[in-house]
């Protein structure tokens, strides 16, 4: 018995001493290359949530492996402890430095990305890679306000919602996916021609724009105030704001709507900082 | 095979029970324990020492200064360059300008907001396309005072002397939500001012003023009398100017010449092969080349041929009436 759990020691304090090496490693090549290949943790807090993990795994191992004198496991204890404190002291420190703002996908296939430097309001877009790893795309257009409101419309379409700092409200769309071939760009406007209905709503793809009625209030919104995000969603825009998104549901089918075929359905989101749920529109003709 | 692997693994094991025991592998796991320690508590040093683990520098421009922030130490102007020595910021809701690549700033004696005024949705951290001139022997800015939305006073501010002294004028009065807004000088005295308003759905009106005398005084051209919304426009001397009109979605270029400063415009014929049709939409401004004039016609902003930014080179020989399709030309080249 004593043998078997000595043995279960030395199995756990070796993979242990082994996931610590591979996070020092991670860790250093990071250190190392991050700056020439220019990419960064998705949320900065994480290197020193690895670091942590690091010492921690390394403590245990040493624990495990070797049989030390009590003096040797206090020390131990002191070293994780020095090296824990300014850990846990930078990832509240940077935070408030770098506001990092992460949502996964709901099937976790996806990382959105917002870094926001809360003295300027100057707020980043990153893509992820590999998880854990983040490269900047874009600035955000317009200065952020500390509030953002991210909800995903789809697996692959994640709709951030923020207030400016004149307090106008603004949306941003990461887009992760496609619904055409993938290998051509597309038009979601163009996309979604005809009559599309749904609780309440109704888009009509005009010659002039897109007209969008909720709850009986029409709107009008011409071409050039409709922002597009990748190839799955547009932002309507009124007076410098966003009004609403209109987005390509997972079923929507490009090549089908080429061809004249039901394309899938289309939702409707409302740009507003409070709760709000995507409105489900089907096409009911495919003419104005 | 599995027999091989758990002799293996039991010799292992009996191996690493007695390692308290067997030296060199206790020293290996400690050695390299704190070699890990202090290499990574070294990196965590130097990577709090880096200033850029901050954001990135995507977009390197000088940010609007929040109402809340009081400056307690002298701030570094982090200017927009236009080229080596010249260049501009906005920084501090101020216009300032260099000659000398940030030694010296020039405070420009001008409100930020006056350079946006109108109808104008974009950032306001960079000076709106050809609303300026920033150059060693002219430097102009285009604003607009605007008691109201609908009685804008059109102004250009300029200086010929690096901003030692500085000149105002009028260009027009009683203007309403100044959209579209170009300057450009073709030499000393002749110079064009190109503004566009009242836009009312995809409909608006345009004007033309030239000055004959440096920018003292502006005279407003005859009409073209088109109202779509106007691209792109220009002289190329005191005679020949042109209009470029659609915006959204244009299908072909639509490009309007005078050659007589203005006194009457007539629509130019674009011949626009028909391998190009619908994709080559947007003329810019013709310019002079050699003994005749070329224009580059660009893919409108829907554009996807090649990438969408190919452009078609366009030639004319009768001043501007006629275009004939020279070459494609890729956006390097058209920036040249």
């Amino acid at each position: 018995m004593k043998q078997t759990s000595k043995k279960m020691n030395l199995i756990v304090g070796w993979i242990l001493f082994i996931l610590s090496i591979g996070v020092f490693f991670l860790q250093i090549g990071f250190l190392f290359f991050h700056e020439r290949l220019q990419f960064e943790y998705i949320d900065n807090r994480l290197f020193y949530v690895f670091n942590m993990i690091f010492v921690i795994c390394l403590f245990i191992a040493i624990l495990l492996l070797l049989n030390l004198e009590k003096k040797w496991k206090v020390f131990g204890a002191v070293v994780v402890l020095i090296f824990m404190i300014p850990n846990i002291t930078m990832i509240f420190q940077t935070n408030k430095e770098i506001k990092n703002i992460i949502s996964v996908s709901p099937n976790f296939q996806h990382v959105l990305s917002l870094k926001e430097n809360t003295k300027t309001g100057e707020t980043y877009y990153y893509r992820s890679y590999f998880g854990i790893l983040g490269r900047p795309k874009e600035k955000l257009p317009f200065q952020t306000n500390d509030r953002f409101k991210v909800d995903w419309l789809t697996d692959d379409i994640a709709a951030v919602t923020y207030k400016a700092k004149d307090k106008t409200v603004h949306q941003y769309i990461g887009t992760y996916g496609d619904r055409g071939t993938g290998i051509s760009y597309y038009y979601v406007a163009a996309q979604i021609y005809g009559v599309w209905e749904g609780e309440n709503a109704r888009i009509t793809n005009e010659t002039e724009g897109l007209s969008v009625t909720v709850n009986g209030k029409t709107e009008i919104y011409k071409w050039d105030q409709v922002v597009q995000f990748g190839t799955l969603a547009i932002v309507l825009m009124k007076n410098n704001e966003a009004v609403w998104t209109i987005a390509l549901n997972k079923d929507f089918n490009v090549e089908a709507a080429e061809k004249g075929e039901t394309p899938g359905t289309i939702l409707l989101y409302k740009a507003t900082m409070g709760k709000t749920e995507p409105i489900l529109l089907k096409r009911i003709s495919s003419s104005m | 095979m599995v027999i091989f692997h758990l002799q293996f693994l039991n010799i292992f094991f009996k191996y690493n029970a007695e390692l308290e025991e067997v030296l060199p592998l206790k020293k290996f796991v400690i050695t390299i324990s704190l070699v890990m320690v202090i290499g990574l508590l070294l990196g965590i040093f130097f990577y709090n020492q880096t200033p850029n683990q901050a954001l990135p520098d995507i977009d390197p421009q000088p940010e609007e200064q929040s109402i809340d922030e009081t400056p307690t130490q002298p701030e570094q102007i982090q200017g927009i360059y236009l080229n080596e020595q010249i260049g501009y910021s906005l920084q501090n809701d101020r216009l300032q300008i260099t000659f000398d690549k940030g030694k010296n700033w020039i405070t420009v004696p001008i409100e930020k907001d006056q350079l946006f005024a109108g109808e104008y949705n974009g950032n306001k951290q960079e000076l709106i396309d050809h609303s300026y001139l920033l150059t060693e022997n002219r430097t102009a800015f285009l604003y607009a005072e605007e008691p109201s939305w609908d009685n804008e006073t059109i102004r250009i501010l300029y200086t010929l002397d690096q901003g030692k002294t500085w000149m105002n004028s009028v260009v027009t009065e009683h203007y309403m939500g100044v959209r579209f807004r170009k300057v450009g000088f073709v030499d000393d005295q002749f110079g064009y001012i190109i503004i566009s308003g009242g836009r009312t759905m995809s409909q608006e009106g345009s004007n033309v003023f030239l000055t004959f005398d440096g920018g003292q005084s502006w005279q407003e051209t005859n009409n073209s009398g088109v109202s779509r919304l106007i691209a792109d426009g220009g002289f190329v001397d005191a005679k020949i100017g042109f209009l470029s009109f659609g915006t959204i979605n244009p299908e072909a270029p639509e490009l309007y010449v005078t050659q007589d400063g203005g006194n009457t415009w007539k629509q130019a014929t674009v011949n626009i092969p028909s391998e190009y049709a619908n994709i080559f939409v947007q003329a810019e401004t013709p310019f002079i080349e050699d003994d005749h004039l070329a224009v580059f016609v660009n893919q409108g902003p829907n554009g996807d041929y090649k990438g969408g930014l190919v452009k078609g080179k366009f030639i004319s020989t009768d001043k501007g009436n006629t275009w004939v399709f020279s070459m494609e030309v890729s956006p390097d080249e058209a920036n040249k």
